[in-house]
């Protein structure tokens, strides 16, 4: 596709997005989504699928640009939760709790609040570029992932991120097989055998990772700080400044090359099929704490393991829609909820879509920069208001966080069990909180394990039981080449350092 | 003499609202369809797009819920406990004969009584339009030299169109490889990047690379062949005798009055008749077949057998 022809069309596009209809669309879309994003549990898949049956009656492009909307807008309201009360809002937010929830503590709220809005405007804005001009392309490269090359992706990413936030190796990586273990939980995926369900058919489809990812982090939060002492559980939080409430230039200058990377790393991301915006957040997060020059402030409230993460979950969420528009294929939950609207709406995406419907393709992706933009006007303002619910005391608003996990995580799937595994976890939360275990290293296994296990099981099968498959093919070797070099390097290195040491000494 | 007419009158009266009985007084509320799988899927999708044009023809709201988690088992579970006075409905599509012979549910097909059958998808293969097979006949001939060497991609381990390539494997004699993926876009996108020879699939899955020219089908097992491409042979008339395919329906928990029954089974018939769902499932590529409570009620024993065997023999392997 020729760049000029692509700009001709993209301002089309711009014709089609700014209809006073269409832009109405845009906007109910990015309220509805930040509205989802924020409630915990209720994240994009439910907000798009809610709203189907609302657009039978409108044409494709506009339920398309309002169902879009949704899900990048779900992005910018994800974060706030996680920010204000360690909860995350829905599953690409759970990075953005670590360092986020320790900013608002450090009575930061606001500027934390007010990056993830910037991030997202600057990184989905980028995003969209990429989705405009290099669309056909990138989705042909992204069918080069078979079983195989998937594998040693996930192999690779799951050494990488394992010890994301950087605690004890050996506890992340137990906690990490915690994860893997509850991911086993369900039908086999090759048999449809039952595994670990004990009879019960409630476990056959295994354990939400929303449920896992709000008990571990919302409610074992909420858990250690009822320990507190009675005068402490009066007040709130930490109360933020009037002009703590927006980040300062300091701020914007360290937040900006995170941004950018978080971008390039999420658009990645986004073009394998899986989970991409919450394997662009752990990446972003990794990369970020890796090449900081303080590290050590990781953890504790670094801007950029906030700016980072959610630039990075907005850009996942724009270039998934290539593999959706250009191959008909969802990747990922929410797109394959927008298929099945394009499907409603007599648009079969394909190899032939862009041709075949280009009012629809420009249409959607004009109004995406609209709606991004409508995002950044409806975030920024709502800071403070959102910074100022720390003021509630606290022992009004920790029975309020439970209430409000609660009802977000039954309204999801309408399944009681959910709420068990929630609680069950919030209990195991509190006590990982009291023993220094991450949370972070068991969800990124409960997200990796079923699929790297089911590439694994697939290339075998494929292979007949040869396992020469993973190094036959190029793209597989590179990742586990790459994987071995990260766990050898540091080895390496101990050893030179200890050697240099000993003739240091001599 | 006055209390005597006034007697027979209210006898005749209650007799009367007795007689045309339920079904005149159904429904005073809304009708609820329980659906066991996440919102978004095909049959989320064509039961919403449903809902919508039968709620005009009942006078009362038509209702989707979603009831997700144990690949279908716990809806239906929930399903067959609610009370029975047609209220409360639960789409009834192929997993529902194919779960209970997986692990141990409480329900199986007889724990409800059919309404009405709304959808029928075709199944069949996919190859690379670029494949080395061009027909049928050269497809099934290499698969005989080759025992267990054609891959063919499913969309999940015991699923529909799995058990389905199973058994027409069987039907023509030869051994695929089957591998399962998470899903019908998955196995459609191996498919593409050539990681897979063929996949076993349903419309919507892949016919947009089909129209573009991408892909192929090499196999159909539907009875006639398939409106959208009618060039395209089922593999009956190529000689194999072989179809299958997955319905998707409504059922009522056992013990639904059958005057209930039948008021819900006019009302969804009229509904999909409405122009509006009509075109909401060509939209789709869904392809609709109209079955009554009896024939759905046959297809569904028939098929619940016929699983039965396909999955114990998975379970061998």
């Amino acid at each position: 596709m020729d760049v000029l022809g692509s700009l001709q069309y993209l301002v089309t596009g711009f014709g089609v997005a700014t209809t006073p209809e269409n832009l109405f669309y845009c906007l109910a879309g990015a309220i509805v989504g930040t509205l989802v994003g924020v409630l915990p549990g209720l994240g994009p898949i439910a907000g798009i699928a809610l709203l189907i049956p609302a657009t039978f009656n409108l044409n494709a492009t506009s339920a398309i640009i309002m169902l879009a909307g949704i899900y990048y807008g779900a992005m910018y309201g994800g974060s706030t939760t996680s920010i204000l009360l360690n909860v995350p809002g829905e599953t690409a937010s759970v990075m953005t709790c670590i360092d986020g929830y320790q900013m608002a503590r450090k009575g930061r709220a606001g500027p934390a609040l007010a990056i993830c809005a910037i991030g997202s405007f600057v990184a989905g804005g980028l995003a969209i570029l990429g989705l405009a001009f290099l669309a056909p392309p990138l989705a042909e490269a992204a069918l080069a992932f078979g079983p195989p090359e998937f594998f040693s992706l996930m192999v690779f990413g799951f050494v990488v991120l394992s010890n994301v936030t950087g605690g004890s190796l050996i506890k992340s990586l137990m906690m990490a097989v915690v994860g893997l273990i509850i991911g086993t939980i369900g039908l086999d995926p090759v048999s449809g055998n039952p595994r670990f369900t004990f009879g019960q058919v409630s476990l056959l489809g295994g354990i939400e990772f929303v449920a896992v990812a709000i008990g571990l982090f919302g409610i074992g939060e909420v858990l250690v700080n009822v320990e507190q002492p009675a005068q402490v559980l009066e007040q709130g939080v930490l109360l933020p400044r009037f002009r703590d409430l927006y980040p300062t230039l300091q701020d914007l200058k360290q937040s900006l090359s995170p941004i950018l990377r978080g971008a390039a790393i999420g658009f990645g991301v986004g073009l394998v099929p899986g989970p991409a915006p919450v394997i662009a957040t752990y990446a972003s997060y990794m990369v970020e704490k890796r090449i900081s020059a303080h590290p050590e402030e990781f953890g504790h409230g670094a801007i950029e393991g906030v700016a980072g993460p959610e630039s990075a979950n907005n850009a996942a969420c724009q270039s998934a829609f290539i593999p959706l528009f250009v191959l008909g294929i969802p990747f990922a939950p929410p797109t394959a909820i927008l298929l099945g609207a394009l499907l409603i709406h007599g648009v079969n995406p394909g190899p032939a879509m862009i041709a075949e419907h280009p009012q629809l393709f420009w249409g959607v992706v004009a109004s995406m920069y609209i709606g991004n933009f409508i995002l950044l006007l409806l975030n920024l303002p709502f800071v403070p208001l959102f910074a100022n619910i720390l003021r509630i005391p606290k022992k009004v608003l920790l029975p309020l966080v439970i209430l409000f996990c609660l009802t977000g995580m039954y309204s999801v799937n309408n399944f009681m069990l959910d709420l068990w595994v929630m609680l069950g976890c919030g209990a195991l939360g509190y006590l990982m909180r009291r023993w220094a275990y991450e949370g972070a290293p068991l969800l990124l296994a409960l997200v990796l394990g079923p699929k790297l296990e089911v590439a694994f099981r697939q290339s075998l099968m494929i292979s007949h039981g040869d396992f020469a498959i993973f190094a036959d093919r190029p793209l597989s070797l590179l990742f586990l080449l790459a994987t071995t070099g990260f766990l050898v390097l540091p080895l390496f290195k101990i050893a030179v350092q200890s050697a240099r040491r000993r003739t240091a000494a001599m | 003499m006055r209390t005597a007419v006034g007697m027979l009158l209210s006898v005749v009266l209650t007799l009367g609202i007795v007689g045309t009985g339920l079904a005149a007084d159904f429904p005073t509320k809304e009708v609820q369809i329980l659906i066991p799988w996440a919102p978004g899927g095909a049959t989320d999708l064509v039961f919403r797009a449903l809902a919508a044009s039968t709620s005009k023809q009942l006078g009362k709201a038509v209702v989707v819920v979603n009831k997700a988690g144990g690949g279908g088992a716990v809806g239906y579970t929930e399903a067959m406990q609610a009370r029975p006075d047609g209220y409360t409905l639960v789409t009834a599509v192929t997993p529902l004969t194919i779960l209970p012979h997986q692990a141990t549910t409480a329900f199986t097909y007889q724990s409800f009584e059919p309404i009405i059958n709304v959808v029928e998808d075709p199944a069949m293969f996919q190859v690379r339009a670029d494949s080395q097979w061009k027909t049928l006949s050269e497809f099934l001939e290499y698969a005989k030299k080759n025992p267990d060497m054609i891959t063919v991609g499913n969309s999940g381990a015991g699923g529909g169109v799995h058990l389905i390539a199973l058994a027409f494997e069987k039907a023509a004699g030869v051994k695929f490889n089957h591998i399962p993926f998470a899903g019908g876009g998955p196995s459609i996108t191996a498919l593409l990047g050539g990681h897979v020879h063929a996949v076993s699939c349903s419309p919507p899955e892949g016919i947009a690379h089909v129209k573009a020219g991408k892909l192929r089908i090499i196999a159909l097992f539907s009875e006639k062949r398939f409106e959208a491409f009618p060039a395209v042979a089922t593999v009956r008339e190529q000689g194999v005798n072989f179809t299958m395919g997955q319905w998707r329906g409504l059922a009522a928990p056992k013990g639904t009055p059958q005057d209930v029954i039948k008021t819900l089974h006019d009302a969804f018939k009229k509904g999909m008749e409405d122009p509006a769902f009509v075109k909401n499932a060509q939209d789709m590529t869904v392809n609709l077949a109209y079955m009554g409570p009896v024939e759905f009620g046959k297809v569904m024993a028939a098929d619940h057998d016929r699983y039965a065997k396909l999955v114990q023999e998975i379970k061998k392997q």
